[in-house]
């Protein structure tokens, strides 16, 4: 397979602080002399900010092959963005080169380039025309575009009135119909709802299989796992690993998740609305007394933690969690509601002082199968009216102990859950099958 | 289907040449696309067509009035031609507004489309260039009004000369084109550029003959100074335009060189310098 992109020992560095806020010419005449003498060189200090730059990206070196969905994984601040950005030519790199093969198509954020006063239809032929489609391309394809987007009735509308998901479904329908032989989405998809993303999920299969090239930033490490067939790991501006989806994943929750299976938020990162602020989330085994951890015995009980702080008065919290495996399929849904709960919540509809509460969900043992599970976290007014969500936001890995296998020892590599259920099996009298049939004139 | 044609070698993304001239050719592939931004902004200007055209008519009609009055009641005469005030000042006017448009559009072009330039690749250029085409296209509509004025004044056209206003034309957009290359980038890097912007063209606006015209002052500057006005392409673009048109007085041959040479520095130097400012423009915007 041809390469399709090459990053060639890139290093990207941005100003740091309020120089590099819109300056003033005076001043810049000044700087710029100064800047002429220090030509920047890629040290190898740790430190990611030298000199007043700050170092987003450094000595990258990546190859990328045609037909490829690469993953890119790391957190907050690990230079993800900055590295799709480069990729998609909006900034250039500091020192080294970067080289794409054919068109580029790139959906970096909502709305790319999409202008409030004009209609939906105008707007398609801009932004297809900014993707480098020319107008007989665009006129072939609109009604495909139209239809995957599902905006029909609102064409002649101007896009100032279009709700964010419409907007964002437009836009990835243009991006991807555009036929790009690279396409680069950043975190897009999670404002789609679900049977949208569904979708895009489709479409980015089918372009792989057209033999194009697909990168994908997502926090949704399930979508990572499921669609990718390499991740790459970025840490502090530098390429860490690189190898198939499940064995960086794998290595990106120990490392900043951590081995001791909690997520936990400082008071200024920590989501929150104004009604609520989640403070942590753990995975335990056994009980909640035990300390948290992220890989679970299969014939333990599970249980989830949701420490959260209550910032209105008379608020009540539903709390729901939603669990996929590693291919991002969703296996399970479930609510603090009674209707759904096996046990009591006393908290549960009632309305609550400001303060800080938890809720507990216990799984049963032996009910996951042997592998990783993510979990995502809502917190809202009732069941369905989600304020808070924080999708993916734990992984833990269950292990299979040999508790459920002692008669089979094939592999249960597959199904998303393995319960142990209830059997019963028992002689029939033999007149059974005769009365069955005599029954039936 | 998949795009078979292009050629299957990747490519490096490049800074293209010092001087900035890749940019041209770039533009030029990209011409749809720079069209479409022509469409858009005209679009949006003209969503209600009679009240944008009229906007454009009144504008250069309204200061030929204003300053044909003005002089009226000062009892002087703003030209020293025998030719008729208000075709004159027109052709004025319309070549000022050209340039005024299309500074004050461009110098905010890249930056009022940030959301867009931080998102996506496109040749930058493209913005500030679609404004002037818009500066372009009121230049046209407005140039409309100079028959009817050439009429009711009963102005006797040099027919045998009236084609130079075409190449003239171009060198006025041409040279429209070098400063906005300097200016949005400029502004995009340093908002100062903007704050700066309405008083330069105040003041340009009389140090070129656009309310007067260039014999009336040529006795009272030296012959120095008579240059130096006029290595200003944009009072020589004026004064060539009234020359060709109606026969006044044309411009130096001195100025003449002098002023296509400073619009040859400008555009040249304007390409490279977008050419630099291109490259931090993400980062800087």
């Amino acid at each position: 397979m041809p390469l399709a992109v090459h990053l060639d020992h890139v290093s990207k560095r941005f100003r740091l602080g309020s120089q590099q806020e819109y300056g003033r010419l005076t001043e810049a005449v000044a700087r710029q002399l100064l800047r002429w003498f220090r030509q920047p060189t890629p040290s190898a200090t740790n430190s990611r900010m030298r000199d007043g730059w700050f170092w987003a990206l450094e000595n990258i070196d990546l190859s990328i092959e045609s037909g490829q969905i690469v993953g890119i994984v790391g957190r907050n601040g690990a230079g993800k963005s900055t590295l799709l950005k480069l990729l998609a030519r909006i900034i250039t790199p500091t020192q080294g080169r970067v080289g794409v093969l054919g068109r580029v198509g790139s959906l970096l954020e909502v709305g790319t380039g999409f202008h409030p006063e004009l209609t939906g239809r105008e707007n398609v032929f801009l932004n297809g025309a900014i993707l480098g489609m020319s107008r007989r391309e665009i006129r072939t394809r609109f009604d495909e575009i139209v239809a995957f987007a599902e905006v029909n009735e609102f064409l002649d509308t101007p896009v100032k009135h279009y709700s964010s998901g419409m907007a964002v479904r437009l836009a990835f329908s243009v991006a991807a119909h555009l036929e790009p032989d690279v396409l680069i989405i950043d975190e897009v998809l999670a404002v789609g709802d679900q049977a949208f993303q569904q979708k895009c999920m489709g479409k980015a299969e089918e372009l792989r299989t057209q033999g194009r090239t697909v990168l994908l930033v997502s926090h949704n490490l399930a979508s990572v796992a499921n669609l990718c067939n390499r991740a790459i790991l970025l840490q502090n501006g530098q390429l860490v690993d690189d190898g198939p989806p499940p064995q960086i994943i794998d290595r990106y929750l120990r490392e900043s998740i951590g081995v001791e299976g909690i997520k936990k938020w400082s008071l200024e990162e920590s989501p929150a609305t104004d009604r609520y602020r989640l403070h942590s989330i753990s995975v335990h085994s056994h009980s909640t007394q035990d300390p948290p951890r992220c890989d679970v015995d299969i014939d333990r009980d599970i249980l989830i933690r949701i420490a959260y702080e209550i910032l209105k008065p008379n608020s009540s919290a539903t709390v729901a969690i939603r669990i996929r495996d590693d291919s991002a399929s969703n296996i399970l849904w479930s609510t603090n509601a009674h209707s759904m709960n096996l046990g009591t919540d006393d908290c549960y509809a009632q309305s609550l002082k400001p303060g800080l509460y938890q809720t507990t969900c216990r799984f049963p043992a032996n009910f996951f199968n042997d592998r990783r599970y993510f979990a995502s976290v809502s917190i809202g007014l009732a069941p369905g009216i989600v304020e808070l969500h924080e999708e993916s936001v734990i992984s833990f890995h269950v292990h299979d102990t040999g508790a459920m296998r002692k008669e089979y020892s094939g592999s249960w590599q597959g199904p998303s859950i393995r319960p142990r259920l209830e059997w019963r099996s028992a002689p029939l009298p033999t007149n059974d099958f005769d009365s069955e049939g005599s029954a039936q004139p | 289907m998949a795009i078979v044609g292009e050629k299957q070698t990747i490519r490096y993304y490049g800074a293209g040449d010092v001087f900035g001239l890749s940019q041209v050719a770039e533009i030029w592939r990209s011409r749809e696309l720079l069209f479409s931004f022509f469409q858009r902004d005209l679009l949006i200007r003209y969503r209600q067509v009679i009240v944008g055209v009229l906007w454009v008519l009144l504008q250069p009609l309204i200061g030929t009035l204003i300053f044909m009055s003005l002089f009226f009641l000062l009892g002087t005469k703003a030209g020293a031609s025998n030719v008729a005030y208000p075709p004159v000042i027109l052709v004025g006017m319309l070549c000022w507004q050209l340039v005024a448009n299309s500074f004050r559009d461009a110098t905010g072009a890249l930056v009022n489309y940030r959301h867009v330039v931080t998102k996506i690749y496109f040749p930058r250029l493209l913005l500030p260039l679609a404004s002037l085409m818009c500066a372009v296209f009121d230049f046209l509509v407005g140039s409309l009004l100079v028959l009817p004025t050439v009429l009711l004044t009963s102005t006797t056209i040099v027919w045998s000369t009236a084609w130079i206003v075409l190449p003239i034309s171009l060198w006025l957009v041409l040279f429209c084109a070098g400063c906005i290359a300097w200016l949005s980038s400029l502004n995009a890097h340093y908002r100062d550029v903007g704050y700066a912007l309405p008083f330069v063209l105040q003041i340009g606006m009389f140090v070129s003959p656009v309310v007067y015209d260039f014999e009336r002052i040529k006795d009272s500057l030296s012959p120095n100074l008579h240059y130096l006005y006029e290595a200003n392409p944009i009072a020589t673009c004026i004064t060539a335009m009234r020359w060709s048109l109606f026969g006044t007085q044309p411009p130096s041959l001195p100025g003449l060189i002098l002023a296509l040479s400073l619009t040859a520095i400008i555009v040249f130097s304007g390409l490279a310098w977008f050419r630099h400012a291109d490259q931090q423009l993400a980062d800087r915007i």
